[in-house]
């Protein structure tokens, strides 16, 4: 009976959700048409090539344009570390104990082993090419972070370092926040550039771009390493726990 | 000038950052430096309002992109007011919970501070960014610390009310996002200011949907009547300066967007009769919830929606007058709620299911935390002469000008409910027998500072009002001159 | 292309992405065990992040990266809205944070339970 109602509910809102996106349609200019719209997209996709010297628009907007809400992003994924660490936190803590335990065959820890470097250099690539070619801080992060999901799942004593990876976002955490604060130096605004911007498709170009960006991967890598570590060091099955 | 705007943000993240490796060298930083953090933001809040009663609003570029091309915070007379008042609640929730429980271990204790910091900082964010989508991030940021601040304690049902909290939450910032979607989909921007100047230019049906996303999806964060089911028990369940915090810093920044899009943003004329019709149930029905509470958090948390329904009905007045008095309720309820939380967590402190029968004849084993808490009871509902009743008496005033006699009937009648309650529980303190054998708890020295300090503020704004009206018609003043916020920001340039 | 493909297009692709949010909401409100619940609301903000990726789509639209690639292939071509893609890239990391959260608030909830399904936790009134 719930299952029914619940369907019918859903179909109501599905399908007025579908109308109002019908509506705005797929594939075209959707803004109302009117001489007082000016879309943000095209100055965006103007300034970052005229002012930038960014050639991927996205990663201009995450860390330039809209930085601020990039910088709130970062501190989300801090406070779910932070939070992660403070709901599942007991007294007794045994290091080294997982409660997935379970022995990988020889083909699976030797690949891992294998895998791992290119891993990291493919982490590595992407975010420092953040600004150049698809890719970024995030995604690069998250590359590197599955790199050690590989090595803690093909071998159980596996053990990463919790202060070192507090160290790390630390230390990533605190260059973006004084690069955004630097931004002050001769009359600027918060996260405004200070540095020369160079050319159009360089390696070297768009300023504090390619900085913060690396900064972002090194920290999202630690947190999401510190995340999976943390839910695959706790041992759920103790039936007086 | 000591600083800008952006600092409120700024300054607690590196500091968030920073305690981490802090702590590493000296265990005692991780309670000393959010303290002094948020003494900083004190004043700088103090020192920037002297700024903007004198020059006019501050608005904050950031990344050298003026508005509607960057983000951008404004500081004005009203988002000051907010932020003082929250930076400032932040402050003695720090103060209160310094030694709350002098045995927590390292880590959680510095996991705690971080979550408190970054709760006072995502709060502070909301009331100061003038961007639709920067405040979707900062409400997630304040949700998250509060999700894991609700599950401090590591008790049973804790997780519970964290876990109904997160589903609550997270189907909230789903319709958050799709309404801010809408909105951008046809206007092309995410500036506050520049999307209140082109609204009159939005399909009206897109509008009326963005604007019921916008009030539904905020009316969770809000605790607004029917989707406060979290509410209650994230404040049983929640360590007592925790309960504290969302009554005065979470809600409160939560009920300023809400009143932001109401007031400046959208221009629909049917939105203040919604305020009214929501804000009635809201009150009407926690107030009726609250009397037949057992536990005390329980019969605060029903409480602490019931003034918010008062505030959203006060707002949805719709003139000068309403706001004012919405304001005023807003200050009082964000300083005496957590004064009866902060007494009422010591007065059941050693009870293990905090019923209200536990506090039987306390007021003779902790007369000092008793008497506060009457204090606050009396201030809440509105006996002169305590804070409280100069608040509702602006506000029956504002109803009445308007000549909404039935709101204030009802108003009136919903107010006896709320006297019957709390003086029942006053009644229980003073002059019951004490029944169960469970010793009072001593407030620490910290603890006997804050709710001193807010026990004098009570005293202060019911003997001497006129000490806070003069900022709070200035913040109501700057809400309702919608044309003037637009101009300050879309004209703003780097000074 | 033409007209009518575009229009059917609007269809699938509008309607695949709700179909996903539909999906989700369903399993968070019918599904009794907790993990089944985050995972829904997960398929929920995967649903919302396709929606608006796919209303930042222009017909014949480029990647928005001004590679050199671009200025000799494609100089003509529009570009798909970035901003949009910038939205989304934030709206996922906020959605694994919130997931994070609460699949932990789940692992708290076992340990005291020993029991995911959520008629045999209610201690408080849902």
């Amino acid at each position: 009976m719930k299952k029914v109602l619940v369907i019918l509910l859903l179909a109501v809102v599905g399908f007025y959700l579908a109308d109002v996106f019908i509506g705005i349609g797929f594939g075209n200019d959707h803004f109302v048409k009117s001489d007082e719209i000016k879309p943000v997209k095209d100055i965006y996709l103007q300034q970052t090539v005229e002012n930038l010297k960014v050639s991927n628009a996205v990663t201009s907007i995450v860390v330039n344009f809209r930085g601020f809400d990039t910088l709130g992003e970062v501190t989300v994924l801090f406070l779910s570390v932070t939070a992660l660490g403070s709901i599942l936190y007991r007294k007794r803590h045994h290091a080294g104990d997982r409660s997935v335990l379970f022995s990988a065959s020889s083909i699976v820890t030797a690949g891992s082993k294998l895998l791992f470097p290119p891993i990291l250099l493919l982490g590595a690539y992407v975010f420092i090419h953040g600004h150049l070619s698809p890719g970024g801080g995030f995604q690069g992060g998250v590359i590197i972070a599955t790199g050690f999901l590989l090595m803690l799942l093909a071998y159980e004593n596996y053990t990463v370092s919790h202060n070192a990876l507090s160290i790390v976002e630390s230390f990533a955490g605190i260059t973006f926040a004084v690069i955004g604060l630097m931004g002050f130096m001769n009359g600027g605004t918060f996260l405004q550039n200070f540095l020369p911007v160079g050319t159009l498709n360089d390696l070297f170009s768009g300023g504090i771009i390619p900085i913060i960006y690396i900064a972002v991967g090194f920290k999202v890598a630690a947190e999401l390493t510190g995340v999976i570590y943390t839910v695959l060091n706790e041992k759920g099955d103790q039936k007086n726990g | 000038m000591v600083g800008t705007p952006v600092l409120f943000i700024a300054i607690p993240l590196l500091a968030a950052f920073l305690i981490p490796l802090l702590g590493m060298i000296w265990k005692e930083s991780v309670r000393i430096v959010p303290g002094l953090v948020l003494m900083y933001l004190m004043v700088l809040a103090v020192s920037l309002m002297g700024h903007v009663a004198h020059n006019g609003p501050i608005i904050e570029i950031i990344a050298g992109w003026a508005p509607p091309i960057g983000i951008n915070l404004v500081f004005n007379a009203f988002t000051g007011f907010l932020v003082t008042l929250i930076i400032f609640m932040g402050l003695l929730v720090w103060l209160y919970s310094y030694r709350f429980k002098s045995n927590v271990e390292y880590e959680p204790a510095r996991k705690y501070f971080i979550l408190l910091m970054m709760l006072v900082t995502g709060s502070t964010g909301v009331v100061l960014t003038g961007d639709i989508f920067n405040l979707f991030v900062f409400i997630e940021i304040t949700s998250i610390s509060a999700y894991a601040l609700t599950a401090f304690y590591t008790g049973r049902d804790s997780a519970e009310a964290s876990f109904k909290y997160v589903m609550m939450g997270s189907l909230a910032s789903t319709m958050l996002l799709i309404a801010i979607m809408l909105i951008y989909s046809q206007l092309g921007t995410l500036n506050m200011a520049d999307v209140a100047s082109k609204i009159h230019l939005m399909d009206p049906t897109l509008k009326a949907i963005s604007f019921i996303l916008f009030v539904v999806a905020l009316g969770v964060e809000a605790e607004i009547f029917p989707l406060n089911g979290w509410a209650p028990d994230a404040y049983a369940e929640a360590p007592g300066p925790v309960g504290a915090a969302f009554a005065g810093i979470v809600v409160k920044a939560m009920l300023y967007a809400l009143i932001r899009f109401t007031y400046t943003i959208f221009d629909l004329s049917g939105a203040f009769n919604l305020l009214i019709i929501i804000g009635l149930l809201t009150l009407v029905i926690a107030e009726v919830a609250a009397i037949r509470q057992d536990k005390l958090k329980r019969m605060l948390a029903y409480s602490s929606i019931g003034q918010m329904g008062l505030v959203m009905v006060a707002f949805g007045i719709g003139t000068r007058e309403g706001v004012f008095a919405a304001l005023f309720i807003m200050l009082n309820h964000a300083i005496i709620k957590p004064l009866l939380f902060f007494s009422g967590s010591y007065l059941v402190y050693h009870s293990k299911k905090k019923y209200i029968s536990d506090i039987d004849g306390m007021g003779k084993l902790a007369p000092f935390t008793s008497l506060l808490f009457a204090l606050g009871a009396f201030a809440i509902v509105g006996l002169p002469p305590f804070a409280g009743f100069w608040s509702k008496l602006s506000f029956l005033v504002a109803a009445a000008d308007n000549d909404m006699v039935l709101i204030i009937a009802l108003i009136l009648a919903v107010s006896i409910v709320e006297i019957v309650y709390y003086m029942r529980v006053v009644n229980r303190i003073f002059f019951f027998k004490r029944t169960t054998g469970l010793l009072a708890r001593r407030p620490t020295f910290n603890a006997y500072i804050v709710m001193s300090v807010l026990g004098i503020i009570v005293l202060m704004i019911g003997f001497f009002p006129d000490t806070v009206t003069g900022y709070i018609q200035a913040a109501a003043d700057s809400l309702f001159d919608k044309t003037q916020y637009i101009h300050s920001v879309l004209t703003a340039s780097i000074q | 292309m033409d007209n009518t493909y575009y229009d059917l297009l609007t269809y699938v692709v509008y309607g695949s992405a709700i179909l996903v949010m539909l999906i989700g909401l369903y399993a968070v409100l019918v599904k009794k065990s907790l993990l089944k619940i985050v995972i829904g609301l997960s398929i929920v903000d995967s649903g919302l992040n396709l929606l608006i990726v796919s209303l930042g789509y222009l017909k014949n639209g480029t990647a928005p990266i001004f590679s050199k690639g671009f200025f000799e292939l494609a100089a003509d071509k529009p570009m798909v809205d970035p901003l949009l893609q910038a939205l989304v890239l934030t709206a996922i990391v906020i959605g694994f944070g919130v997931t994070a959260v609460a699949l932990s608030l789940v692992i708290r909830l076992w340990r005291h339970h020993h029991t995911l399904y959520i008629d045999e936790i209610k201690n408080l009134k849902w």
